[in-house]
């Protein structure tokens, strides 16, 4: 029996786990980084459509 | 004068907009040299290193293991300095990066844990065993997720950091306290814990990817504490002048 | 200072005495357990008198939880703890105060009734005295931990899942040293090393607890 074949599910898996999750690390801040941004500029178009609406009348 | 440089060099990191600079600088560098790191550690762990003798490859599963478990526990510590400086010089960047550090020491712990268990079922025949340091990882788990939790359970995030900024020195008192007695219990209730893996027995060539990996872990962590401060922070500051003049120059 | 803590003191137990069937709680969930169990795994005594220790305890500590939501909830919201820093008495005092009586409510009946609990579990009798010690330095540690885990959830809406998992961590080597103490006792071992350990930890908590508890009231209220 080859030994290396024996193991080789494991030792994938658990560094497949390590990968999934430190990948989550950088795309996390990614993902709410643009969630954010995209809030922020809704909020500030709004505020500026209030502002020239304002000046209008 | 030096010291009045660090002095000043300190305080400026408190202000939001040199602290949001610094971070957006800093992180990629230091996603790069994780990256690296781990390519080289991770090469190799999987190619260059021999089996060991007695657990074949399965102990290749060691590479993620302890780096991380290394990593939950250093990065403990580094939200515990956080903490401190947070409760006694009032500092709000330092109150964010203490509460940020949880998630990502929470998934360190994580990656700790299933590697541990997938580990386990092989060199043990079981997925879980009450194991001295599998267990008291499970708990330092849980210190992660209290954190996290009663940060996220108050609406005032200054106050909510600050109270959970107690919560993390009051675990550094206890993390120790849980560690010895799980230790010990295990010791009561089997007859010998299985030891992991000897560290002195360890080949010399099994050394180098350790190393890198231990290096590679440091480096993210650091780098999405930073990512993940700095959303924080502009979360925090989204009415404020400084974020709307930044999202002006960047739109 | 000694006034101000007996008034306090005596206004919690008076409190506790007309609120009656909400004070018994704690001990009539003790028995629910002690009874549930056996039912779950069954009556075999061997079976029982082995996870005797374990039961009590556990039962115990989940019991000191049920007051603790309203440990300072109601003197936040009727201001009465704003009033704390106003007088002379040092805040910690009186928050060890309040402690103790929550002790005198949830911890003391368990003591009280756990040679009863140990009797249901066919608790060997060498071991009952051990029980009792074990709980007497026990449950004091329970109630510091949660007083705690209470302080620092007060600002929040959602405290009662919050406040186990905070916890669930730090009374794990309170658990772990009395069950341990019990275990020896049973199996006619010296409980000493785990009593004193477990008085160590008390040491530890009576002093640096109140310190961090009288912190976070204090952040809460501002």
């Amino acid at each position: 029996m080859i030994p290396e074949f024996e193991y080789a599910p494991y030792v994938w898996t658990s560094y497949g786990i390590f990968a999934i999750i430190v990948a989550w690390q950088v795309i996390q801040p990614l993902l709410k980084r643009r969630r954010l941004k995209a809030e922020l500029r809704e909020e500030q178009a709004l505020e500026e459509g209030d502002y020239s609406h304002d000046a209008q009348t | 004068m030096i010291w009045h440089n660090i002095k000043v060099g300190f305080h400026r990191l408190g202000s939001p907009p040199v602290f949001h600079r610094l971070c957006r600088v800093v992180a990629p560098w230091l996603w790069a040299g994780a990256a690296i790191c781990a390519a080289f550690g991770l090469y190799k762990a999987l190619y260059l290193v021999p089996p060991d003798y007695q657990q074949s490859d399965s102990f290749r599963i060691l590479y993620v293991h302890v780096p991380a478990a290394w990593q939950a526990m250093a990065g403990y510590l580094v939200m515990s300095v956080l903490a401190v400086i947070a409760l006694v010089w009032r500092i709000r960047t330092t109150e964010i990066m203490a509460m940020m550090g949880a998630p990502i020491g929470a998934a360190f712990t994580l990656i700790c844990l299933a590697t541990g268990s997938i580990w386990g079922r092989p060199m043990w025949g079981t997925w879980w065993a009450w194991d001295a340091r599998l267990t008291s990882m499970l708990v330092l788990l849980f210190v992660y997720l209290g954190i996290m939790g009663l940060y996220a359970a108050f609406e005032d995030k200054r106050k909510g950091a600050r109270v959970a900024c107690i919560l993390i020195l009051v675990g550094l008192v206890n993390i120790p306290i849980i560690h010895f007695s799980v230790e010990w219990w295990t010791t009561l209730h089997q007859g010998s814990t299985i030891s992991f893996f000897g560290e002195s027995s360890m080949d010399s060539s099994m050394m180098p990817p350790l190393i890198w990996m231990v290096i590679a872990t440091k480096l993210m962590f650091g780098a999405a504490l930073l990512d993940r401060s700095r959303n924080e922070l502009i979360e925090q500051d989204r009415r404020k002048g400084w974020v709307r003049q930044k999202l002006g120059a960047s739109a | 200072m000694t006034r101000a803590m007996l008034a306090l003191l005596r206004r919690d137990l008076r409190l506790a005495v007309r609120h009656g069937g909400e004070s018994l709680m704690p001990l009539v969930f003790l028995f629910a357990v002690l009874i549930l169990v056996p039912l779950g795994v069954g009556p075999g005594p061997n079976l029982l008198s082995a996870i005797a220790p374990g039961m009590v305890w556990v039962a115990a500590l989940l019991a000191s939880l049920l007051a603790l939501e309203h440990l300072f909830r109601p003197d936040l919201d009727d201001g009465t703890l704003e009033q704390w820093w106003t007088g002379e008495t040092p805040v910690g005092l009186l928050v060890m105060t309040r402690l103790f009586s929550h002790w005198l409510i949830t911890g003391l009946p368990v003591i009280v009734f756990a040679p009863v609990a140990a009797q249901m579990l066919y608790l060997p009798d060498r071991a009952l005295s051990t029980l009792v010690v074990s709980l007497l330095i026990g449950t004091p540690l329970l109630s510091l931990i949660g007083g705690l885990a209470s302080a620092l959830t007060l600002g929040t809406n959602r405290g009662s899942v919050l406040l186990s998992i905070l916890i669930f961590p730090l009374v794990v080597p309170v658990l772990i040293f009395a069950t341990g103490a019990v275990s020896a006792a049973a199996d006619g071992l010296s409980a000493r090393a785990h009593l004193g350990l477990l008085s160590a930890l008390l040491i530890l908590a009576v002093t640096l607890i109140p310190l961090a508890t009288t912190a976070a009231l204090r952040l809460n209220i501002e």
